[in-house]
């Protein structure tokens, strides 16, 4: 269970986010739509603590974890993985190692099992052979799905996707929905999906969160959401039904 | 002007912290080995040339600046002694570190700017990894370390400039340009030297790791972070240049009197 509590996060003089408030439960899909710009990212990055809010609380599992100190913070992001909206690879990294990253520090698995969920995470992103090239030497989307790869390889319990399919072709974006739903459903992963993909949002999500100027606008499961009344919404829609 | 100053102390304070937090992972933390002497590796196998290079003229400088006066008092047998020493006391770690800094500091800068704005930088704390440990700590001191390399290569190089000089412009024959090195350049001249090369290399690595690491605002960002290393690195090496000058004098002065 995650509870954010009007969050608040301020850059100099701008109020980035202006009292944010939701729960999310187990196993549920999660979309959060809003336009550039309006907090989505820093949202997603205060939940793993790479941003500090300047009030309101984040609770995770019945913990506070909002004034965590960065050690206290591991045992959060063992629970709680991010897939950056950026690729976010380490250039000088093989793939396989790129993957193994996390495996290796935060899970500190041995190396025979370590092969064998690249592995596995790899097919999962339809990517399997790649293991040795350099980030560099593949395209924007591979590089995705590799990113994609690398958190979703943790197996945590909660998934935060920062525009997973933004760049992406039709296909592959089918694809990472499916596992995005496959994940929710075989082992009760929470997703959080950032996106601005109104199709797919329809279509996977169990609730959707509009987000507007770093406030909560409109929010509902799809049904409820296609008989919204808010502009924002609205224009969001306009573009599916078309 | 008000607004220049605040940013300004804000960015040294920064910088003081941030210098704090590496010397507090360096005990609690440790990187790895093998990271350490990658970059050791790296930083040094990056400036061999360019210092060797730059060792080797400013010793050939050195000697005909000294060779013109010292003619006059026909004292040119103490040449060779006076053009190392002044290259040991001061033009030797301060060329060093203006070579670093342009080589390896912009390069460092550059390098963790884009880790910081491509999201690398947040994706190693997500994934267990502390940034300052595997990131910063071997980078800072690589060039630490590596710069005591340089600089002794340096050294040497300045010194066959400086015989080669010597023996062209002053006739003034290899064996006699060595003889007096050892009497001219004493162990307070060394030490001086290697603390001063010291000092330069933490300014160095401290600014350009800091602010690489704290870049914002995609490519233009990274770029301005290495505008700003540059620029920051020379002002406080030639300011910590004139800091240590007299301050290591004395303490070296302390310590060898207390013996
Ligand atoms: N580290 C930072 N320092 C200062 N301002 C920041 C920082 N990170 C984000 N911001 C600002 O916060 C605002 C929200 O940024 P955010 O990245 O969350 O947008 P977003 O909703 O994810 O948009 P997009 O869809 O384009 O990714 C932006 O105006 C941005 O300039
Ligand atoms: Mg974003």
């Amino acid at each position: 269970m995650i509870e954010f509590k009007n969050l608040v996060k301020t850059f100099g003089t701008r109020t980035v986010l202006k009292g944010v408030s939701f729960a999310i439960a187990q196993g549920e899909i999660l979309f959060i739509l809003g336009t550039s710009g309006t907090g989505k990212s820093v949202l997603l990055k205060n939940l793993v603590g790479l941003m500090r809010p300047d009030g309101g609380e984040i609770w995770i599992d019945g913990e506070e974890t909002s004034r965590f100190s960065e050690d206290e913070y591991l045992r959060v992001r063992r629970k709680v993985g991010m897939v950056f909206q950026q690729p976010a690879l380490f250039d000088s990294f093989t793939v396989f190692d790129n993957i193994a990253f996390g495996l290796r520090r935060l899970e500190k698995l041995p190396e025979d099992q370590i092969r064998e969920r690249v592995r596995e995470a790899l097919g999962a992103v339809h990517l399997a052979g790649v293991e040795e090239k350099y980030p560099p030497q593949l395209s924007y989307g591979m590089q995705k799905r590799v990113s994609l790869a690398r958190t979703v390889a943790l197996r945590p319990q909660v998934l935060l996707f920062d525009e997973p399919t933004t760049g992406l072709d039709p296909v592959t974006t089918t694809a990472v929905n499916q596992l995005i739903q496959e994940l929710s459903r075989k082992l009760k992963t929470t997703s959080i999906v950032v996106s601005h993909d109104m199709n797919c949002a329809l279509s996977i999500a169990d609730r959707i969160l509009v987000l507007d100027q770093g406030q909560i606008v409109d929010q509902g499961t799809p049904g409820e959401l296609k008989k919204s009344q808010v502009p924002l919404v609205r224009d969001f829609l306009a573009e599916v039904l078309a | 002007m008000t607004k220049v100053a605040s940013s300004l102390l804000t960015d040294i304070g920064g910088c003081v912290l941030f210098f704090k937090d590496i010397m507090r992972t360096l005990i609690r933390k440790p990187c790895r080995r093998v990271d350490f002497f990658d970059q050791v590796w790296k930083v040094t196998v990056q400036s061999v040339s360019t210092t060797g290079m730059a060792g080797f003229f400013v010793g050939a400088i050195m000697t005909v600046q000294f060779a013109l006066q010292m003619k006059e008092f026909g004292a040119l047998g103490f040449l060779g002694g006076l053009a190392t020493s002044a290259t040991v006391r001061e033009v030797g770690p301060l060329l060093i570190a203006f070579m670093l800094s342009g080589k390896v500091g912009a390069f460092t800068s550059a390098e963790l700017g884009t880790m910081r704005v491509t999201e690398q930088i947040d994706a190693i704390r997500c994934l267990g990894a502390d940034p300052l440990q595997e990131m910063i700590l071997p980078r800072f001191l690589g060039i630490v370390v590596s710069s005591f390399f340089l600089l002794t290569l340096g050294l040497i190089m300045s010194i066959f400039g400086g015989m080669i000089m010597g023996a062209a412009f002053a006739g003034v024959n290899f064996e006699e340009y060595l003889r007096h090195i050892p009497t001219i350049v004493t162990l307070p001249s060394v030490l001086n030297g290697i603390v001063k090369c010291f000092v330069f290399a933490l300014v160095l690595a401290t600014i350009c790791t800091y602010k690489g690491f704290t870049a914002t605002g995609g490519a233009k960002g990274v770029g301005q972070a290495v505008v700003k290393t540059a620029v920051s690195t020379m002002v406080c090496i030639v300011i910590f240049d004139w800091l240590t000058s007299f301050l290591s004098d004395i303490t070296v002065r302390v310590v060898l009197g207390a013996q």
